[in-house]
């Protein structure tokens, strides 16, 4: 186990190391002095000077590099070129908002999807089971930032039971969970959809097992058969799934930030990009990515410490 | 015996445990809800840089307005703007073309106890402007002489009738603390370094900004006691947090906005700030293609700009005869040099000589512009001008007839462009003159003629005459054949009913002289 999570941890590092290598390499690989195209037009001369000096733009590529690298694993991604606030120190005040979402997000959808896809896999080619396969496809179908559209209209704009727009009155606990309540809808409703068609499968596939025969034929109750024997073996696939799908909400939730005005790391990002704010663009990509290859890797580890055969395979 | 250890079962427990910790670990106790009168408004991002010199604009200006003094702001007289005085003044007047003097109001008090506010801090505040990223300005003021604690004198290095309206009301003409400023090093971006104003200001980036009460403010109250602007980049999404009753007030769309016509929300008004901008199609005077100006004449009587108003802005902008919009000094009705007339069209590029034109027409990406670009291809299409229609990002559209920033200014046919403006002509006439030729002027003539009045309208300070001048202006651009000019979009704001809005005329909201009906 402990020659595995080296290897792991190793490949994530390496992948990391690669991410940071190319974001440094885009300000150089697009036409222009880096410190206008950083600055963007409205840059004075004083401001590209300043900037120039304060990122060692009058050094070696190499060296900068370096400089830039080192300042990233100490975690000082730089300022931001208007507020002249700490990249690192923006990022953080996002993030907990998208963790938020997105394991409120994936939360909910497991909550569901999991239950949904058991009871198709041991009602298969039933009513119930058809009736679940509609509907999963239907919502891995509809894009999230429809969904975020129509439950704005309906539950917030029509209804008026849930709040609109925002993360909620700082402090007030009950106010933030119900501003969490339709982006976290929105964003999971295609996970539902997901995590019961790969449960199902898993399902399908291990309730044919010899060992789930072996388990009826002793006179198990059928629910000690479905969750305590063939839902420990099936899950395994859907973690995999849950860790990927996890470390890519957490840049996809840009949709349910824009249109439910909630602060987080996407809306930072695309807030960067328009406003031409490359380092805290640089940064928002390095952490997002990050957090990706964070969570893949737990999956990774995490399906290792369920199934033996994996660890032993590397 | 009791085997110890983590067990699988217990692992997922554990983990489901932390985790739900970590969601909820950031969530502080609750609080009570403030009381009070509450204005709940939308700002479009974070106010990075709050210091005048180097702002972007925009919200950061509004942020100014409640925190700083003025020494004028805008008012509306009749169907144009005018200024009048702030409250921080007892007294500003211009005594002749170079010199403007003025007389804060006694008992002006900076917070974080910087103590009162002085004419000094005036001469401070604008003379180190013409240092910043707004020198522009202030490019026509010489200094400011102090005569006492609270007097002083503006004085101008040459007659600019407009100083007042445009630099004085406007976000460059906040006044700052001296020693505040001094003591933060110079600049500062997201705090003010001491306020002297009806509110305080707090930021949460990314969230919002408030404004609450001012405990040192011994000036007039505002209605609301505190101001809340969220931050909502889409002005979409904020349609719909007014729409969900989450909003007092906000910005519209044109779509929107002919939405309400027909079907208003209950208690619901609309409110328009002004329409200080001016969009128009540019032709390249220089291209070889459009060279001919009985060429550039035929693609302006082809173009129906009544289709695009109903098509594309849903018949909720004025239409435009020019740069100068409606409001302001000089502004026309109409124009005489052209109008929707297809036969002609037909006749002027026979009497060219043109068959089987093809022409490319850039725009910005966004609905608008993309619709009025589709009635123009339409409209061209009938004169037998095959257009294409290519939309483009907002970086490589802006740069495109700049000669600094590249080459494709050479191969600029048409476009669609908008500017904003500030409410005096002056500032709409200045990137037509020669030398913004590549640079703004991308239309790329020039004119003696245009560029002697340009300096006759800044010297005059009889609004008729000016009115005579930027008329005449409008008149020699029409004269190039390089414009059709299509519309005046507005600065409109949906609001509650019992909510009096108080916006400038280029659309910043101004908190503090917002009312309660």
């Amino acid at each position: 186990m402990l020659a595995y999570l080296i290897k792991r941890l190793g490949l994530a590092l390496a992948v990391i190391c690669t991410v940071v290598l190319v974001l440094f390499s885009l300000l150089y690989l697009i036409p222009g002095d880096p410190a206008t195209i950083a600055l963007g037009p409205r840059a004075t001369p004083e401001a590209i000077a300043r900037y120039a000096e304060r990122m060692h733009l009058d050094e070696p590529i190499w060296r900068q590099f370096l400089i830039y690298i080192g300042n990233a694993f100490t975690g000082d991604l730089g300022v931001d070129i208007f507020s002249e606030r700490p990249v690192t120190a923006i990022i953080l005040d996002r993030l907990g908002f998208t963790l938020a979402l997105v394991c409120a997000a994936m939360g909910w959808a497991m909550l569901i999807g999991i239950p949904l896809g058991c009871l198709s896999a041991v009602m298969p080619n039933t009513a119930v089971d058809r009736i679940t396969g509609v509907l999963s496809v239907s919502t891995i179908a509809i894009p999230s930032f429809l969904v975020s559209i129509w439950a704005l209209l309906i539950f917030a704009v029509e209804l008026r039971w849930l709040p609109a727009i925002g993360a909620g009155e700082p402090g007030e606990t009950l106010d933030q969970l119900s501003h969490l309540v339709l982006p976290a809808f929105a964003v999971g409703l295609s996970w539902v959809g997901y995590l019961a068609r790969m449960v199902r499968a898993s399902m399908l596939e291990v309730m044919g097992e010899t060992y789930i025969r072996s388990a009826r034929a002793f006179g198990l109750r059928p629910r000690k058969v479905v969750f305590g024997y063939a839902l420990r073996v099936a899950i395994l696939p859907t973690i995999t799934l849950i860790g990927m799908g996890f470390g890519g909400l957490i840049s996809s939730t840009v949709f349910a930030e824009i249109i439910f005005a909630r602060p987080g790391i996407g809306k930072l990002i695309f807030d960067s990009v328009m406003a031409r704010n490359f380092p805290v663009v640089q940064g928002g990509v390095i952490v997002a990515t990050t957090l990706y290859i964070l969570v893949v890797l737990i999956s990774d580890i995490l399906i290792a410490w369920f199934d033996p055969r994996v660890r032993e395979s590397l | 015996m009791k085997k110890h250890g983590t067990t699988r079962r217990g692992f997922l427990a554990s983990t489901a445990a932390i985790g739900a910790a970590g969601v909820f670990s950031g969530l502080p106790m609750p609080v009570f809800a403030q009381s009070g009168n509450v204005l709940r408004l939308r700002i479009d991002g974070d106010n990075d840089t709050l210091d005048p010199g180097f702002m972007t604009g925009g919200t950061e200006i509004e942020a100014q307005k409640q925190c700083l003094p003025f020494l004028a702001q805008y008012t509306r007289q009749g169907g144009g703007f005018a200024w009048e005085p702030t409250y921080f003044v007892n007294r500003l007047e211009q005594r002749d073309q170079l010199h403007i003097d003025f007389e804060l109001a006694e008992g002006l008090v900076w917070s974080n106890g910087y103590g009162p506010v002085r004419a000094s801090d005036v001469k401070f505040s604008y003379e180190r402007m013409k240092d910043t990223d707004w020198s522009g300005y202030f490019e026509a003021m010489e200094r400011i002489d102090v005569t006492g604690d609270r007097t002083g004198t503006i004085v101008l290095n040459k007659p600019f009738a407009p100083f007042i309206m445009i630099t004085l009301c406007h976000g460059p003409g906040a006044v700052l603390c001296e020693q505040a400023v001094n003591d933060a090093g110079g600049r500062f971006t997201t705090s003010f370094p001491a306020v002297c104003g009806p509110y305080i200001y707090e930021a949460t980036p990314g969230q919002r900004a408030v404004f609450t009460a001012n405990p040192e403010w011994t000036g007039p109250a505002p209605d609301f006691e505190r101001v809340e602007c969220n931050v909502i980049s889409e002005v979409r999404a904020a349609e719909l947090a007014y729409e969900a009753g989450e909003l007092d007030c906000t910005e519209v769309s044109a779509d929107a906005l002919a939405r309400y016509g027909v079907d208003m929300p209950d208690n619901t008004a609309i409110t328009v700030a002004g329409e200080l901008q001016y969009m128009w199609m540019g032709m390249n005077t220089e291209h070889p293609k459009l060279q001919d100006i009985r060429v550039r004449r035929a693609i302006q009587h082809a173009v129906d700009v009544d289709s695009i108003l109903l098509g594309a802005y849903s018949g909720t902008t004025s239409k435009s005869a020019g740069i100068i919009c409606p409001g302001l000094i000089g502004h026309r009705e109409s124009t005489d040099a052209y109008s929707y007339d297809p036969a002609a069209a037909r006749a002027l590029l026979e009497e060219a000589g043109v068959a089987g034109l093809e022409l490319t027409l850039r725009t910005l990406n966004n609905q608008e512009r993309l619709l009025a670009a589709q009635i123009i291809q339409a409209n061209l299409g009938e004169i037998g001008v095959s257009v294409t229609v290519l939309p483009m990002d907002s970086g490589p559209f802006w740069d495109m007839g700049q000669e600094s920033k590249g080459d494709t200014w050479q191969e600029l046919e048409l476009w669609l462009m908008r500017f904003g403006t500030t409410p005096d002509p002056y500032e709409a006439t200045s990137w037509f003159v020669s030398e913004q030729v590549g640079v703004w002027n991308w239309e790329r003539w020039t004119s003696e003629e245009y560029d002697r009045l340009y300096e006759a309208g800044i010297a005059e300070t009889d609004p008729a005459a000016r009115a005579v001048i930027y008329r005449r202006m409008q008149e020699v651009m029409d004269e190039t054949g390089a414009y059709v000019w299509i519309n005046h979009e507005p600065e409109a704001f949906v609001h509650t009913t019992n909510v009096a809005v108080n916006a400038a005329p280029s659309g910043e909201l101004n908190y503090r002289r917002f009312g309660v009906t």
